[in-house]
């Protein structure tokens, strides 16, 4: 879309920090990259925004030469290049901060950051003076680390810093950034922000990487949207609408708002009383958390991720022994139980990680929706499965959850992982048990998906069941939960209602700030 | 009490100090390994062709010089094999590694019947064995106490000099920073440019040269001949001794001096006339009980998570709990 009026002239290619022109990318008989031209100006931050798969992450990867194209193109700064691997794209200025980080837990922040250029004297390292530039370089840009820390003791937030810092040292101009803000609380955000704008103020260029509208929106320059492999347009970020950028991503209308509800709460279901869990290292990673969950009433719990709500949902499940308390449903005590007993007093789980404990990836999508009921009727009969009646079911579950597959048959694993959650869906949620402890049910899950387990969700809240909605997503919170409960460090900080459920808020408390008229208000 | 001033004086020491050495050199070779991210099971054959081809060179030049360098020559092949099927061709390094154990015992005995026509071991020949090292003025500075630092094979203070060697590599230069990343993050290694194939590789060849020279110190130090399957488990020893250290250099140390003090323990415990088939027994039975105390750490947590285990299992029937009731 570059004669889109008021688009900047592509013609001017010394001011372009990067221009790619015609990149193809296909893996197989999938395209991940379709003829993609992209121009980014110097001294802008430019977001390319699209659904998950839509071939962001691809094209990112094939400017900083993790990936090669099959057809297509490279310039930068006006001069084409061909960036055979990541080591020419550093030489010639590029700087990527990758999804998910690279760095190496027993060395400490400054041994991370000079890493592949350590400072040496004699041959040999030297630590204090790359202790001391690392400490100069994140004064400068407001990145604050301690050099001497060890990395395998630091939070993600503070990784994400050292990562940028990485970039830096290697005197990168044009800094890439992969979905920076997955692993942040919205305050971490802000800083990033922040330090982004400092970047360009220096005339340096950002191409960032997301799916979150609001931060698109609330950052860049200019917006490149892509879908399917395609570009849909670039455009200037202050001509646009979140409406029309919506519309562009996924080229139709979807709604992110609340979901209409009518009040139906009924007897508690579940009740967790002063619940203790201790995390792999043993270290106390569940504390005190005390709440209820009413029929017909989704609590949400909201956080950034590794704040307990993983040991939360294996101790309710059974997978993890609490170290003190109990959780109750329908007055059995979970905590004693285990895993298939729960799910006999009535549990569904689907769990944050589908891959791992949602399906067997190898199996059939009828072995999948089978699993947990095999021994019972219908499915077999006298110690023989009925393949005849697990097929048939898993049939009406592809048609009734619209799962895009070929049939029962399909192995699981050639299904997108917006299908693969459906799978898991459907075998829970037909199990007719009274509790739905659901983790994390969008995870990389397309839009379109997105709507359509919403929607299910939300069929299931009509239905009377209770469900508890663990996810890092506040907007899917904010759409679907009556009540949510924000966890930090292993403690629900607070509660907010549902239909006011206000980001700053739930922001200070996922970044550990309680607020106190906030206490006052949960204790009322 | 007159017995154990017999069994442990200044001799015993020295005598552990010089058992320590060749287990020490192969585990510090295998320390390169370990911290590059590859279990490395073949030490025991690289040790094995490196003594075997150690006493080769020796006879065949008649310098001890020249045989330490065919053993480490013969072991360099072995661990270049090792690392192109390992690291190249992305070999199951278990595999890999026990098969080149085979193939180092099996072959040194053909050998041995090809060029000497013998089984079992090879004597005389004209095997020139290295030189001790008397180090000058040590008497004078330690009187009774000099045979501590005085006295042994070049491949002993090449042992011990080696540990503070490896902990300075690892710490303060660039290969051993690399070799360590390569080891525990290796895509981080990717990202930066730093290959992860050629890392492996010099450190496979690093672990192959220490493994040659241990292999030479068996069967050029303190006895000048070889015997089949010289080794006798040292190899394995090591690599036991890798996997509870992490391949730290001082952690191996301990570990070494741990089992090299039990060998020598047990060469003086046969002097005193106990059946030597169970003195023999005495350096792995204390591997096991080391290896045991080391884990044993962890243990109330295996414990604790069992009984946990069953009482959910024995609950599964009485599903509800005297205290569960729900309070409301």
């Amino acid at each position: 879309m570059s004669n889109t009026p008021g688009s900047p002239t592509l013609h001017s290619n010394a001011a372009m920090a990067v221009e790619l022109t015609g990149i193809t990318k296909r893996f197989g008989a999938f395209v991940a990259n379709d003829g993609i031209d992209l121009a980014v100006h110097r001294g802008e931050i430019h977001a390319i925004i699209g659904e998950n798969g839509a071939g962001k992450t691809t094209l990112m990867n094939i400017l900083f030469g993790l990936l090669q194209p099959d057809e297509g193109s490279i310039r930068l700064n006006g001069e084409e290049i061909v960036i055979a691997d990541p080591s020419v794209a550093i030489k010639a200025g590029l700087g990527m901060v990758h999804q998910h980080f690279k760095l190496v837990p027993s060395l400490s922040v400054a041994d991370n950051v000079f890493l592949g250029m350590e400072i040496r004297r004699h041959g040999l390292i030297d630590h204090a003076a790359q202790i001391t530039r690392t400490r100069d370089l994140s004064k400068r840009f407001g990145l604050q680390v301690d050099p001497t820390e060890r990395v395998g003791l630091l939070s993600v937030g503070i990784e994400q810093r050292i990562e940028i810092l990485k970039v830096l040292v290697r005197g990168a101009r044009t800094i890439i950034l992969d979905e920076p803000t997955a692993v942040l609380t919205p305050q971490e955000s802000r800083e990033l922000f922040q330090t982004l704008r400092s970047f360009v103020a220096e005339g340096m260029t950002v191409i960032f990487i997301s799916h979150h509208l609001e931060e698109v929106m609330e950052v860049s320059d200019t917006v490149t949207v892509l879908r399917n492999g395609k570009k849909v347009a670039t455009r200037p970020t202050a001509e646009l609408s979140k409406d029309e950028l919506v519309h562009m991503m996924v080229g139709r209308e979807v709604s992110f708002d609340r979901r209409p509800r009518a009040s139906l709460h009924g007897d508690v279901v579940l009740e967790v009383k002063d619940l203790w869990a201790r995390d792999d290292r043993l270290l106390p990673a569940l504390r005190d958390a005390s709440f209820t969950v009413r029929s017909g009433e989704v609590v949400g719990i909201a956080g950034v991720a590794g704040n307990g709500q993983t040991e939360l949902a294996e101790v309710l499940s059974g997978l993890r022994p609490a170290s003190h308390g109990g959780a109750w449903l329908k007055g059995q005590n979970l905590t004693a139980l285990s895993p298939a007993a729960i799910r006999q007093a009535g549990l569904a789980h689907v769990p944050g990680d589908r891959m791992v404990r949602g399906v067997d990836r190898n199996a059939s999508i009828a072995a999948n929706t089978l699993m947990g009921r095999q021994h019972r009727a219908p499915w077999s009969r006298g110690g023989m499965l009925n393949w005849n009646a697990i097929n048939q079911n898993a049939e009406t579950l592809i048609k009734s959850f619209d799962i895009r597959a070929r049939g029962p048959s399909d192995a699981v694993k050639r299904l997108s992982g917006g299908n693969i959650q459906k799978v898991v869906l459907a075998r829970e949620f037909t199990n007719g048990a009274d509790f739905l402890l659901i983790d994390q049910p969008t995870r990389g899950v397309d839009i379109g998906a997105q709507e359509a387990i919403h929607d299910e969700i939300m069929r299931q809240r009509a239905a009377g069941r209770a469900i508890l909605l663990i996810s890092v997503q506040l907007d899917e919170l904010a759409a679907l939960a009556d009540r949510i409960l924000v966890m930090f460090n292993g403690r629900i900080m607070g509660e907010v209602a549902g239909d006011d459920a206000d980001e700053e808020r739930i922001g200070m408390m996922m970044a550990g700030v309680a607020a106190p008229e906030f206490a006052a208000e949960t204790a009322s | 009490m007159e017995i154990l001033d017999k069994l442990i004086n200044v001799a015993l020491i020295a005598a552990t100090l010089r058992t320590t050495a060749p287990i020490l050199l192969v585990a510090l070779g295998g320390s390169f390994t370990t911290k590059a991210g590859i279990f490395n099971i073949g030490l025991e054959g690289q040790m094995l062709v490196g003594a075997f081809f150690a006493v080769l060179g020796s006879i065949w030049t008649g310098s001890a010089l020249a045989g330490v360098a065919c053993g480490v020559a013969a072991a360099l092949v072995f661990a270049l094999v090792f690392a192109v099927l390992v690291v190249s061709f992305k070999a199951n390094e278990v595999v890999v590694g026990l098969a080149l154990n085979i193939l180092a015992g099996g072959m040194t005995i053909s050998l041995m019947k090809a060029i000497f026509g013998t089984r079992g071991s090879i004597v005389g020949h004209g095997i020139v064995g290295l030189p001790k090292v008397q180090l000058p003025g040590a008497r004078d500075l330690l009187g009774s106490w000099a045979p501590l630092i005085s006295g042994f094979t070049p491949l002993v203070y090449a042992a011990f000099i080696a540990v503070p060697l490896l902990v300075v590599c690892y710490n303060r230069t660039r290969l051993g920073l690399y070799i360590r990343v390569v080891g525990e993050k290796p895509e981080a290694a990717e990202a930066l440019g730093i290959s992860i194939t050629r890392v492996r590789y010099i450190a496979s060849l690093l672990c192959g040269l220490l493994a040659g020279l241990a292999g030479a110190h068996l069967s050029l130090g303190y006895i000048t001949m070889f015997t089949e399957n010289m080794s006798s488990g040292r190899g394995f020893m090591a690599v036991a001794i890798l996997i509870f250290s992490n391949g730290d250099p001082l952690k191996v140390l301990a570990g070494c001096l741990l089992f090299g003090f039990a060998d020598a323990f047990s060469l003086r415990l046969q002097t005193f006339g106990y059946p030597s088939y169970l003195v023999l027994t005495v350096p792995y039975v204390v591997a096991l009980i080391a290896l045991f105390a080391l884990s044993y750490r962890a243990r109330p947590r295996v414990i604790a998570e069992t009984l946990v285990t069953m009482r959910k299992l024995l609950s599964v029937d009485k599903n509800t709990e005297p205290g569960g009731k729900n309070p409301q």
